[in-house]
């Protein structure tokens, strides 16, 4: 562990806190956007025939929308505000690796976009009477551990692409519904076309969310439970090499064409 | 500890003798080149000292900055139904060396290159072609190395977080340069004290004036105690009492044994501070010298400006014909009323010739003085675009 910079965490969570999430503007990303999919959820779900909404995809479904999202856009505007202010340049001339300080940030991003998946798991107890009865809760909290780290992975690869140029922050605001869609964050994952799933398969978020609504549902299978957490950390380490192989990349194409500042 | 190199001809000697604190070293012999078979000897008669290091040539007497024809083209792509790809070049062949302890200047006008220049010595951009050194390690193959020992301020508000206080900012920095924390306590005072912030620190960033700002980005350069600083255009948008004490500031980095790049637009600024001049114009180093040797090149030591009535020009300028190659004569349409500009050695020659015209017929107003680093530099730069 002497290897983790402490202090470093510390002070890249705490700039990260001050300066992007504790505001009024960064706050409504994580309860009023997972209120809206989580009303529009159950909206569907009644349409759909249900008299009885499920909970699991729609309000907590709407929770695990509001983290992606906050990720999402949180970590653009962290490295386009970065860019535009000057940090951008600062921080890679540093000898602190750009890497590292994408790492925390993102991190730091998936803790905040936890407290959306709470207020959403609360708001399904005590306002909808969800009950945690009969749901395999060591599934579903190992699946979340899991679930927290495949999101955590996507982000710091995503970050790549944001750093890559100036108008690269477009792309992964694009990237937003697709991710949301093929992971199955409001809906299972066997609804879709044959295709959609297969495509699915390479997204870490898609196995470790499986296994954890799969689990509130009472999924007591280990060795499904176990297939999924596998395959959720054997993408994600995966994710990490690509990651690696990308910050490279990425920091030698930004000091050639001088894209590390925006003017 | 003792360690022995004999793969270089050059080879120098580094005897340190240990002072009643281990922290207290003293370098006292230095740079002494001698064969293989004759470092054996010495370090043999040497074993009395407590260190003995020996280095090939250049370990402690490289130049602070090296540039060695430094090259960067950027390319970009334009249109949009039929995209050509476009090059430019910001950089051209710049080459020089910064003595350590010494305040460099770059100079020139807006999209010279200096700031380019100033961004591939820091590691933020590659070149395209050429190398620099920085204290003899290299920009592009020793980046991280290179990092530590480097600081750097740009200007403007950019490169600092609005919404934290001062010391949260120098916090943070401290940590991106992994300071200890002990040292982080004692440095922020210090440097909050020596840029002039103390008993701001506690104040957010966005509530700071332009000067502020900049002093606070000096004190940020300064948080890991880098050997070379480089600071493109620190006074650029501040006040003339501000910009006087960022001076005062800089210099007294320079009694602190700093050695400073300073890229700026303002004459008087790189007059009062550098100990050399270089002045760039289309990414190419046209000139470099120390100030008072850059007065000394352009022709004449004093300057006499004239302002004249437009349809009487003709004639002043016939008559000043008579001066020799050494002086320069030069009308400004530009102005208004049109202004005649004479650097000259032999400035009692010209009143003489212009006496018969010192009444509002011919010249309306005459002013001499000696001649500036503008002077100069706008001399050059004029001469380039010529």
């Amino acid at each position: 562990m002497k290897c983790i910079r402490w202090g470093l965490v510390k002070q890249q969570m705490s700039v990260q806190l001050l300066v992007r999430t504790l505001n009024f503007f960064s706050l409504s990303l994580f309860i009023l956007q997972p209120a809206v999919f989580s009303a529009v959820g159950m909206l569907l779900s009644h349409a759909a025939g249900n008299d009885v909404p499920d909970l699991v995809y729609s309000v907590i479904g709407g929770g695990i929308m509001g983290m992606w999202s906050g990720i999402v856009f949180t970590s653009t505007y962290d490295i386009t505000g970065d860019r535009r202010n000057g940090m951008l340049e600062l921080i890679t001339g540093s000898p602190t690796s750009l890497a590292s300080v994408e790492a925390i940030r993102t991190f730091t991003n998936v803790l905040c976009g936890f407290f959306a998946v709470l207020i959403a798991f609360s708001a399904a107890m005590f306002i909808f009477d969800y009950s945690l009865n009969g749901a395999n809760l060591w599934g579903a909290g190992i699946s979340l551990l899991i679930l927290l780290f495949a999101m955590w992975c996507s982000g710091v690869f995503l970050a790549n692409f944001l750093a890559w140029s100036r108008i690269s922050g477009t792309f992964v605001e694009y990237l937003e519904m697709p991710v949301a869609i093929f992971c199955g964050f409001m809906f299972p994952i066997r609804v879709l076309p044959d295709w959609m799933q297969t495509i699915s398969g390479i997204f870490p978020i898609r196995w470790a969310l499986e296994a954890m609504n799969e689990s509130l549902l009472g999924m007591r299978d280990v060795r499904y439970l176990a297939e999924h957490w596998l395959l959720a950390i054997g993408l994600c380490l995966l994710l990490l090499v690509a990651t690696n192989w990308l910050q490279n990349k990425v920091q030698d194409k930004i000091r050639v064409n001088g894209e590390l500042s925006s003017i | 500890m003792k360690s022995l190199h004999t793969d270089s001809s050059h080879v120098f000697l580094f005897f340190i003798k240990r002072k009643e604190s281990a922290v207290k070293l003293r370098l006292s012999v230095l740079c002494v080149p001698i064969s293989n078979t004759q470092i054996l000897s010495t370090y043999d008669r040497l074993g009395h000292l407590d260190f003995v290091a020996l280095g090939r040539r250049g370990e402690m007497e490289n130049p602070a900055i090296q540039a060695c024809s430094l090259n960067k083209v950027f390319k970009t792509k334009i249109g949009l139904w039929k995209i050509k790809s476009k090059s430019t070049t910001a950089v051209e062949d710049i080459s020089f060396e910064v003595e350590r302890g010494e305040l460099f200047g770059l100079l020139g006008p807006n999209g010279a290159g200096k700031t380019t220049t100033v961004k591939m010595l820091t590691t933020l951009l590659l070149p395209t072609r050429g190398t620099a050194k920085i204290l003899g390690l290299d920009v592009i193959e020793q980046t991280a190395e290179v990092r530590k020992h480097i600081g750097f301020a740009f200007s403007g508000s950019r490169g600092l977080y609005n919404r934290l206080t001062a010391i949260q900012n120098l916090n943070y920095f401290a940590e991106l340069y992994a300071l200890e924390p002990k040292v982080t306590k004692k440095r922020i005072p210090e440097l909050l004290e020596l840029v002039g912030l103390n008993g701001r620190g506690d104040d957010r960033v966005e509530t700071y004036s332009s000067g502020m700002v900049q002093r606070l980005h000096l004190a940020r350069a300064l948080l890991h105690e880098p050997e070379v600083l480089f600071l493109d255009e620190p006074t650029v948008g501040i006040d003339p009492v501000g910009s006087r004490e960022l001076r005062q500031t800089i210099k007294n980095l320079i009694s602190l044994k700093k050695t400073i790049l300073l890229t700026t637009h303002y004459m008087a600024e790189a007059e009062e501070l550098c100990n050399r001049i270089a002045i760039v114009n289309h990414g190419k180093i046209v000139v470099m010298d120390t100030p008072a040797s850059l007065k000394k090149r352009v022709s004449g030591d004093s300057v006499i400006e004239a302002e004249v009535q437009s349809a009487k020009a003709p004639i002043l300028l016939d008559t000043l014909r008579g001066l020799d190659g050494r002086s320069m004569v030069k009308l400004d349409h530009s102005a208004e009323p049109e202004k005649l500009c004479i650097r000259t050695a032999e400035p009692e020659k010209v009143l003489e010739l212009l006496s018969p015209f010192l009444n509002p017929d011919y010249i309306l107003g005459m002013e001499v003085r000696h001649q500036t680093l503008e002077d100069v530099y706008i001399t050059i730069i004029q001469g380039e675009k010529e």
